[in-house]
């Protein structure tokens, strides 16, 4: 009887379901944010001084890097949006995540690739990340507190996803929008 | 003419000087674009060996997943960098706090406190793997002639498995409240910590052993674990330990822990709604540990505690209960008679706590609180023989109103005004600047 908890642990350690750290690839978020796509192609972006000052200007953030990893999303010739990739540290670690954006650089659709945190890691969840739906740097709402909800207990990790959001839409804004 | 013909040289030479600096500039221009072309191919074939390593731990996802055209892989493939590659293995924090508190009643009973100094290190051994630690020193000095002291408030292995599972061995927070497991000073309003989650839940409460997490999916996530639990042979009934914090006077803090008896631990937390957490947990175990010639080896003490939290926009409203329980305690307490502090056979508290984001700018932002909090740290002791008891405690009750100005998001500096409905001269002023990073 003094056993049964340590039976219960071991009996959920091994029937549990079926996941891990590393949630997505990058090929099956670009597939998730445009199912209609049929072809992606690599659009790497280097922003000049300028646009990095204007990225700057939009996001109220550093634009840290020059260098973007940018896919387009075609169907046909048609551009439907692109996929910018990139990471922020949460609390301590790495999170991977993935920005879908429209032609007219508005969020189309977040996904988190990869979580390495002990907490916090219901920023995955599909009600959290639909928030930046359709949101856009012009917007002015893509901030916790202001358009965005914070979880409780991965306060950082929301901050530093949604600054990272917000980034990415300035950078789209400035450099990829038609 | 040798004369002519050296002036002539001379004045040539000079001639043709701007002109051959001029060639060795275009000349230099072509190397540097050279160069640059080089170190772009570099760059290039760089990012594609990471774009191969990256891609390589995503292979077991894709397997579950519908196979890709094979279109898109380059593309992706090509824009992926290596997460993992930018992050250090090994991750120090820190966070600590200095506060002064100022009985409005008492002025001489002023205080100022280095309240703790913690640091932290998180050393991941691989992707699953990782180990997390936190030292920590209270109240500046601790030596023997000092009332500091020094702790170890976590140290434990956690590895991720593959089912996403994740399983940690060692001394960690238990899994209760909302304040226990984020309890650096930028994480919650007030100079102190508030009363319901120190003196009913010991924060910071870590106990060792194992422990297990995982998520249900739709917002649920799950924690348990079987550890050591306290030790009531610790409880000194003529101090006033007891009626501070009953479980923080018999904690045992992976400090040659009795470990005859083991407790239990669960706790389920939902966070479905984007802003909203609801959850609970419960902790039970017995205390006695078959010590001979103690008179509460059937003790058993048990917690239990709701908790939720919403942060619509610029609010962030919480509230928490809490109730704790030793039942089993007749016996030991008829062997404390005389004394002023037996244990109680059951302590609780809440509390209710709005803050609201007034104002905000890119460097700081002013969050006024108030906060209500009721606690009883001696609500019903188990019954003794008429006249020999003592009476039960009265509750507590505290009104807290304040202010935190964050500084970034690192460092936080705060002021608040107690009020306490019972005893009254504890009503007092706290300042604070405290920090986490």
């Amino acid at each position: 009887m003094r056993y049964v908890p340590l039976t219960v642990l071991a009996a959920c350690a091994v029937t549990a379901p079926a996941f891990a750290t590393q949630y997505l690839s990058p090929e099956q978020a670009e597939k998730l944010m445009f199912p209609e796509a049929d072809a992606f192609r690599p659009h790497p972006l280097a922003l000049d001084t300028a646009q990095m000052r204007q990225v700057e200007q939009a996001s109220g953030l550093p634009t840290r890097s020059a260098q973007w990893r940018v896919v387009g999303a075609y169907k046909g010739d048609t551009l439907l949006g692109y996929m910018v990739l990139d990471d922020v540290i949460g609390k301590f670690e790495l999170i991977s995540y993935a920005v879908g954006l429209n032609p007219d650089a508005t969020v189309r659709q977040v996904e988190i690739l990869a979580y390495r945190e002990s907490h916090g890691s219901e920023i995955r969840l599909p009600a959290w990340r639909r928030q930046f739906v359709g949101k856009s740097a012009r917007s002015g709402d893509l901030r916790i507190g202001a358009g965005i909800n914070n979880i409780s207990g991965a306060t950082l990790s929301c901050t530093h996803v949604t600054d990272g959001v917000r980034r990415i839409a300035a950078v789209a804004q400035v450099a990829l929008a038609r | 003419m040798k004369q002519r013909i050296l002036s002539a040289a001379l004045a040539a030479a000079f001639l043709a000087a701007p002109a051959a600096a001029l060639a060795q500039d275009t000349d230099l221009a072509k190397r540097v674009e050279q160069l640059a072309a080089e170190l772009e191919k570099v760059k290039a074939e760089l990012a594609a060996q990471r774009a191969q390593a990256a891609a390589a731990p995503a292979q077991p996802v894709q397997a579950a997943q519908p196979v890709q055209p094979a279109v898109t892989a380059p593309a992706a493939a090509a824009a992926a960098a290596p997460a993992a590659a930018l992050a250090s293995d090994t991750v120090f924090s820190g966070y600590g706090e200095v506060n002064y508190n100022h009985p409005v009643r008492n002025a001489s009973g002023a205080q100022t406190d280095l309240r703790r100094a913690v640091i932290g290190i998180q050393h991941r051994f691989d992707e699953k793997t990782k180990v997390v630690a936190e030292f920590e020193w209270e109240h500046a000095i601790a030596s023997a002639e000092d009332s500091g002291e020094s702790a170890i408030e976590q140290m434990y292995v956690e590895r991720e498995f593959n089912n996403g599972l994740r399983g940690k061995a060692g001394l960690f927070l238990m899994p209760v409240g909302l304040l226990n497991q984020n309890h650096e000073p930028t994480a919650y309003y007030g100079v102190e910590r508030n009363f319901v989650e120190t003196a009913i839940i010991p924060t910071t409460w870590r106990e060792a052993g194992i422990g297990l997490s995982g998520e249900f999916g739709d917002g649920f996530t799950w924690d348990t674990g079987l550890t050591t639990g306290f030790d009531l042979t610790k409880w000194d009934p003529a101090s006033g330990e007891g009626r501070e914090s009953p479980l923080g006077a018999i904690h045992q803090e992976g400090q040659l822990a009795k470990s005859r008896n083991l407790a239990v631990h669960g706790a389920l937390n939902w966070r479905g709604v984007p802003g909203l957490l609801v959850g609970g947990s419960v902790f039970t175990g017995e205390a006695g540990h078959k010590t001979p010639d103690f008179a509460g080896n059937d003790a058993r003490v048990t917690m239990a505690e709701l908790h939720t939290r919403y942060t619509p926009g610029a609010w962030d409203l919480s509230a928490l209960w809490a109730y704790g329980r030793i039942s089993n305690t007749e016996a030991l307490n008829a062997t404390f008679v005389g004394n002023p502090t037996p244990v109680p056979s059951s302590f609780a508290g809440w509390y209710l706590q709005a803050a609201y984001k007034l104002w905000q700018n890119a460097d700081y932002a002013l969050t006024p609180f108030a906060r209500f909090e009721s606690f009883n740290t001696a609500r019903t002791y188990a019954q003794v023989p008429a006249g020999l008891g003592v009476p039960t405690a009265p509750y507590e009750r505290v009104g807290t109103v304040g202010a935190n100005l964050m500084i970034g998001q690192g460092v936080v500096l705060k002021a608040d005004y107690q009020k306490f409905r019972e005893d009254k001269t504890l009503d007092r002023v706290n300042l604070g600047v405290g920090f986490a990073y």
